[in-house]
């Protein structure tokens, strides 16, 4: 499955394409299937919004205990915020969808441990 | 058509490309021509002994200093940024002034924004076709843009230094 | 201390005035991503995973308190509340709003701060010795020439597009503090026999992808044709460096290629053909810039403080503190003092806004209002007499400012990694927790002595790596973090590249490995000697050997 991410040009927060709409939180992120071309067709509307968001990209996700989750670390940080100041970002207000990516493993391009230092 | 701004005694304004700039594969037209380096090299002669006005466009890979024996019969030299950010044109403007002796114009050609316009005038650049809309006014409000400089450089505006002392 | 004339205050007002256009333009649509890309970076302003991140300048590290306490304000105000200072002396925000920016620069131009030219294809904010004019080691103030390049540099007409980024690194201490040899240009100033100053020029150096330790390309250039030599270098570069690969476009490529004699050839031919007085500074000029660094009002005072020594023998974690973080002054009775921004456990580099009002708040009363920033991500208060050592070790104590790791191996430089960084491959900073943690024990660390760490989250080389005693690299394996050893490199004034030491790692096991590798060194170290001269001593065997025993 896939998700649409851009960042938003006013303030840089990570956001998510929702039919139509840019959500702040993964949790809420609009899933397409890997061969569905609403995916590809929620990309080019993104890229006609140069005053709402900017460099808008198709990630991968896959199911995670309670939820979805990115397959990369660099995504799953973006879905989250920094390591090392876990009240920073969107993790700080925790919840089901935070809990699902933090608990994430066994992704194909990664071990999907965000935690592999313990945090503080 | 790209508009073609003109720097003369510290006024700007849109002025008539009188120039023809010619691609090597296409046939010299009449009047007055920039040619590619190579295609002067091979071709300038002729054109200035017939009396022709004669331009050249210079690449950035390639040395002003080829030209030094020429300049006194060009009408124009037009430094070519083939991308905004490839800054050695600049440098080849500078010392078209300083070092080579060129009184004549120096056309900034190819991806040229007014953000650049300050840099350009105090290399020497008097001549701009700004590829981003700018008229004359957007650019010489953009080469104003900032009250002080902090070098000496090609054109007559006193550094911070000169002001203080 | 330089201030800012009303001439400089007019430029940098100009400087927000176009920046706030600038956005304006991009907020409505009439310039695109990438036509603004370039302008936000030229003013420090980069999009980075979790939001914007701005780059503050601090030229040549030094800075006084009512600068920081205007950091400090931005960082509560517009960001959350801490800022991070960097490997080059500068302060970046990581939670920063583009319709922001238009007003934190005029809040910084208030008081003569900026973030021009802290990012893009530049010439950028200078690096110099945080310990200038405190140190009884300098020949003459690196400030004086840091600040005639700060001007030259600034929206300089010729330079600022160049193939790509450039630093310069100015010291005049034997002690190099400023890593000069690992820069695009280090300047480090001599004396002649004939007593004359000048400057060993060095060029090429730098870390990322291609590390080198720059040539020296001139022993001695007489001070007053700095600006003339230097137009003549980057002229060399701008019209020759490589334009067609990003990863070859540093200078140090192009005189790797050339050679550094060639390269020394082309600059000195075109400097005889640069009309020098025209190139160069004035004297009036020049001497106006000194004035601004005239030494300060010291007092006389002896060498032994009666109070520090006394209140040193009732305190042991004083008399640590003064050990580590305590160097000499050239003035007797004072003392240059090292704040570690490197708590156990802490994100190197880090300060709360309080804790950058509490730096501001010793500095003006004990510290003839001045600050420094290291770039190995400490502060510096450069004068404190040794009376007054026990009140500021007192309050820095209760700001968790105290740490008595200066140069020890918790005194970790880390980039900001995947946790911020749009670049990055892997996390840096909870490796640097994990190792400081491991460490905690400050007899052990004084036991172990001068051991710098330095960490990287990608090839870019932000974090100092390929200089560091031992250098960690974190890359990106299969999507898992992985982390690559080296040894031996040091960015001071013996510099040199470190060698990487063997296969990478997972991140849990690097605290183990750097046990191992200072379990190593102890066992064959002889006297007192560094851990970076054990390790060029014996060479890499030893410490592979123990490192890579058990991974059959």
């Amino acid at each position: 499955m896939k998700a649409l991410t851009a960042n938003r040009l006013i303030d840089g927060e990570v956001v998510f394409w929702l039919d139509g709409r840019w959500v702040e939180r993964f949790a809420d992120a609009q899933l397409f299937a890997d061969d569905d071309a609403a995916g590809p067709a929620a990309v080019e509307t993104g890229l006609a919004q140069s005053t709402v968001i900017v460099e808008p990209y198709l990630i991968d996700v896959v199911p995670a205990p309670g939820g979805w989750a990115p397959v990369s670390y660099r995504e799953r940080l973006r879905a989250l915020g920094p390591t090392n100041e876990p009240t920073h970002g969107k993790q700080a207000e925790g919840g089901a969808g935070i809990e699902a990516i933090l608990a994430a493993t066994g992704a194909a391009r990664s071990t999907g441990r965000v935690d592999l230092i313990r945090r503080k | 058509m790209p508009t073609l701004i003109k720097l003369a005694d510290g006024r700007y304004g849109a002025a008539e490309d009188v120039f023809t700039t010619v691609a090597d594969e296409d046939a010299i037209p009449e009047g007055p021509v920039i040619l590619s380096l190579t295609r002067f090299q091979a071709e300038g002669d002729a054109l200035l002994s017939a009396g022709r006005p004669v331009g050249v466009r210079i690449l950035p890979d390639e040395a002003i200093e080829d030209l030094a024996y020429d300049l006194p019969r060009l009408a124009v030299v037009a430094l070519a940024f083939p991308k905004y950010a490839d800054g050695r044109a600049y440098s080849s403007a500078a010392l078209l002034r300083q070092r080579l002796g060129y009184a004549g114009e120096v056309r900034a050609v190819g991806d040229v924004l007014r953000e650049q316009a300050s840099n350009m005038v105090r290399c020497g650049f008097d001549a701009f076709v700004p590829a981003d809309g700018a008229t004359a006014d957007d650019w010489a409000a953009a080469a104003g843009r900032y009250r002080h400089v902090y070098q000496r450089a090609v054109d007559a505006r006193a550094p911070v230094f000169e002001e203080r002392s | 201390m330089y201030r800012y004339d009303a001439i400089d205050k007019e430029f940098l007002a100009d400087r927000a005035a176009e920046f706030r256009g600038q956005v304006a333009r991009r907020l409505s649509g009439e310039i695109t991503e990438d036509q603004f890309k370039p302008l936000r970076l030229m003013n420090g302003l980069y999009l980075q995973l979790h939001a914007y991140m701005l780059r503050i300048a601090i030229p040549y590290g030094s800075l006084d308190s009512r600068q920081m306490r205007r950091m400090a304000h931005i960082a509560r105000v517009y960001d959350k509340g801490y800022g991070h200072f960097t490997t080059r002396q500068n302060l970046q925000l990581h939670w920063i709003k583009l319709g922001q920016v238009p007003d934190i620069l005029d809040l910084l131009a208030e008081v003569d701060l900026h973030a021009i030219q802290t990012s893009g294809n530049c010439i950028r904010n200078v690096t110099a010795d945080p310990y200038a004019g405190a140190t009884a080691e300098e020949i003459d103030d690196p400030r004086v020439w840091s600040e005639v390049i700060r001007q030259w540099s600034t929206v300089h007409p010729e330079f600022s597009y160049l193939p790509r980024k450039f630093k310069f690194a100015v010291t005049a201490a034997a002690k190099d503090r400023t890593a000069a040899r690992v820069h695009d240009i280090g300047l480090v100033l001599r004396r002649a026999r004939d007593g004359s100053l000048g400057f060993e020029v060095i060029v090429g150096g730098g870390q990322g992808r291609t590390p080198y330790v720059g040539p020296t390309i001139r022993e001695h250039l007489p001070v007053d044709s700095l600006l003339s030599y230097l137009q003549a270098i980057l002229r060399v570069y701008n019209r020759h460096g490589r334009r067609d690969n990003k990863y070859k476009a540093r200078i140090k490529i192009l005189v790797a290629s050339l050679g550094a004699a060639e390269f020394a050839r082309q600059v000195e031919e075109e400097w005889g053909r640069i009309d020098s007085p025209q190139a160069d500074l004035p004297d009036t000029e020049l001497a106006r810039i000194r004035g601004a660094f005239t030494p300060l009002a010291f007092e006389a005072l002896p060498a032994r403080s009666d109070a520090f020594e006394s209140a040193k023998a009732a305190s042991p974690s004083l008399a640590r503190f003064a050990r580590n973080n305590v160097k000499p002054h050239k003035k007797s009775g004072y003392g240059i003092v090292e704040i570690s921004l490197k708590a156990h456990g802490a994100t190197p580099g880090d300060a709360s806004a309080d804790q950058m009002d509490l730096v501001a708040d010793l500095a003006e009363r004990y510290s003839l209002d001045d600050i420094r920033v290291t770039h190995e991500q400490n502060l510096v208060l450069p004068h404190v007499k040794l009376d007054d050592l026990p009140a500021v070790h007192a309050a820095l104590a209760e700001a968790g400012l105290a740490t008595p790791n200066i140069g020890l191996i918790s005194d970790i430089i880390a980039c900001p990694g995947l946790d911020y960084c749009a670049l990055a491959n892997a996390r840096a900073i909870p490796i640097a927790q994990a190792i400081a943690q491991r460490f905690e024990d400050a007899d052990r660390a004084e036991l172990i002595g001068e051991l710098k760490i330095k960490i990287s989250g990608c090839i870019n080389a932000c974090g100092h790596h390929h200089v560091g005693n031992i250098g960690i690299l974190g890359v990106d394996k299969k999507g898992e973090e992985f982390y690559q050893l080296s040894l031996g490199g040091s960015g001071q004034e013996d510099a040199s590249l470190a060698q990487i030491l063997g296969p990478g790692m997972s991140a849990e096991r690097v605290p183990d490995a750097i046990e191992t590798l200072v379990d190593t060194y102890l066992s064959v170290r002889q006297g007192e000697e560094r851990f970076l001269d054990t390790v060029r001593r014996v060479g890499m065997a030893p410490f592979k050997e123990a490192v890579y025993a058990d991974a059959h």
